[in-house]
């Protein structure tokens, strides 16, 4: 819990030395703005609310991949890893720490398209089912976390990491359904996007803001925690062997 | 060797530089498999937003609007070469050397525009057939030069951006974001410019995007050839405009990192 807490302090000094680590929630407000001004153009006044939520799930992502997952590469190049692979403490509490810290920073964007779509167009967020709607946001984000750690151990892996995380953004958020419900890709992708807890996450925030009561929420809470957990065991399981092969081979200094 | 000789033999080299920079990062595979699976899947998303809203014309509009955006997203990472030679050590260098700052970084980055075209051309050739949408063959064609001075006139936004980036470089990635979402939102890539207040559509007519992708939208809607012409014109007219002011103030910003001793290594 120490590594936790002190991961998570690091990373929280970090954001606040870095600007570039609140680009998510620079441009959360302004994706909030292209996607009401699209459906509301369209006059189709009842998607407002699926797109005050769609860049909440895209910043998650955004840190999940650009910040969470390029955070081992980015210490290998700073040559911390070393100090912090030789202190005692577990590697992969002080990455969850630094994860959660933020996720937190991620979940302000919540407030930011929310402020974002009252003062440009009077579109407020409906609270329908508020106790869901704040039970889906944390295991959302938790799951989040726990995908953030397999990308950090893949991306490792990788000889230039900001290719992949360049690339995969877009192709995340179509399959993780942030403002298009997986129902309505093509049939043959749908089984690819539910092995994405993202997915399941979109459907229950949406079905959340919504007047009728949402079917089966316990289970789909379940399932993203379930599909965040074993990303995150996953994850585990690599950064472990990867961590082992680079004491092995004597590459961890030669970054 | 004269003047213009050495500019066009230091132009050459960067470009090669810069060439070689971009084959560090990527490989015909990883373009392909990579980048282009996420341009596409970045207009695909849009695209589905107009399925969604379950109107064909919105879906046409939002992929056209899409793609052509594109071209410009990557026109501006151009300013992320003054960062990328600040990482590398070279930035002091470059500056201390008598070649001007600006022809360096301005040929350097000039991959971006070829790039920038042949990523959106590819997206709207793409995805356009994956939704349905017709391709009026030949008057289809006139779209590649469009989308050409479209990917100019965003590279030349980005080198005046990269001149203030040059001052204020840990928001770097910031202004490279921002620009792309801010583009997006104001441009009329989503929704017409009638529908922003008029100061915003003044002020959507000066950035890159916005009256080339007035030529590339009526030549699909069968607009005539001098309205497009005239569209084409005015984008390349804030192209030469934005270079302009990136001559005009990127050796400015520059020096004075000299004078105050803020060209250091770090980051």
């Amino acid at each position: 819990m120490r590594a936790f807490l002190a991961g998570f302090g690091l990373e929280a000094r970090m954001i606040r030395a870095a600007p570039e680590a609140l680009i998510p929630l620079v441009t959360a407000p302004l994706f909030a703005l292209v996607f009401l001004a699209i459906v509301r153009q369209s006059g189709r006044p009842d998607l407002q609310a699926d797109a005050l939520m769609a860049p909440v799930l895209m910043t998650l992502w955004w840190v999940a991949l650009q910040q969470a997952g390029t955070m081992i590469t980015g210490d290998r190049w700073q040559a911390l890893l070393e100090p912090l692979i030789a202190t005692p403490a577990s590697l992969a509490s002080v990455l969850l720490g630094r994860i959660a810290a933020l996720m937190c920073l991620g979940l302000v964007s919540f407030f930011e398209v929310w402020a974002a779509g009252k003062l440009a167009f009077g579109v407020s967020i409906p609270f329908e089912h508020p106790v869901a709607l704040g039970l889906t946001l944390l295991v959302t984000a938790f799951a989040t976390a726990g995908v953030s750690v397999a990308f950090a151990a893949v991306f490792v892996l990788t000889r230039n990491a900001y290719t992949f995380t360049n690339s995969l953004s877009y192709p995340l958020y179509l399959l993780g359904g942030v403002f298009v419900p997986a129902a309505i890709l093509p049939g043959w992708i749908q089984p690819v996007s539910s092995a994405i807890f993202m997915s399941w996450s979109a459907d229950l925030l949406r079905a959340s803001l919504k007047p009728p009561p949402i079917d089966d929420l316990w289970q789909r809470l379940g399932m993203v925690v379930l599909l965040g957990a074993t990303s995150f065991l996953i994850g585990r399981a690599i950064l472990f062997h990867v961590m082992r092969r680079l004491r092995a081979n004597g590459e961890l200094a030669a970054a | 060797m004269s003047a213009l000789a050495t500019t066009v033999n230091v132009m050459h080299h960067a470009f090669r530089a810069g060439l070689a920079d971009y084959r560090a990062i990527f490989t015909w595979k990883s373009w392909l498999a990579g980048w282009m699976v996420r341009v596409i899947a970045q207009v695909a998303f849009f695209a589905l937003i107009g399925e969604r809203l379950g109107d064909d014309q919105k879906t046409f509009y939002l992929l056209v609007g899409n793609s052509i955006l594109i071209a410009a997203v990557v026109g501006v990472f151009s300013l992320n070469m003054t960062t990328a030679e600040r990482w590398a050590g070279t930035l002091p260098l470059l500056v201390a050397s008598p070649s001007s700052p600006v022809i360096v970084f301005s040929a350097r980055g000039s991959y971006l525009a070829v790039d920038g075209a042949l990523s959106a051309l590819a997206a709207l050739f793409v995805a356009g057939p994956m939704f349905g949408m017709d391709l009026p063959w030949p008057r289809v064609l006139a779209v590649v030069p469009l989308t050409a001075v479209v990917a100019l006139a965003s590279y030349c936004f980005g080198t005046f951006l990269a001149g203030i980036v040059f001052r204020f470089r840990s928001i770097n990635g910031l202004v490279v974001l921002t620009t792309h979402v801010s583009l997006m939102a104001a441009c009329g890539v989503n929704v017409p410019l009638s529908y922003y207040p008029e100061a915003l559509e003044w002020l959507s007519r000066v950035l890159p995007v916005t009256n080339g992708l007035l030529a590339i939208r009526g030549v699909f809607d069968g607009a005539d050839v001098a309205t497009i012409l005239g569209n084409a014109a005015l984008e390349a007219a804030v192209a030469v405009g934005w270079m302009t002011v990136a001559l005009a103030t990127f050796n400015q910003l520059a020096s004075r990192g000299r004078r105050d001793g803020s060209l250091d290594y770090g980051a």
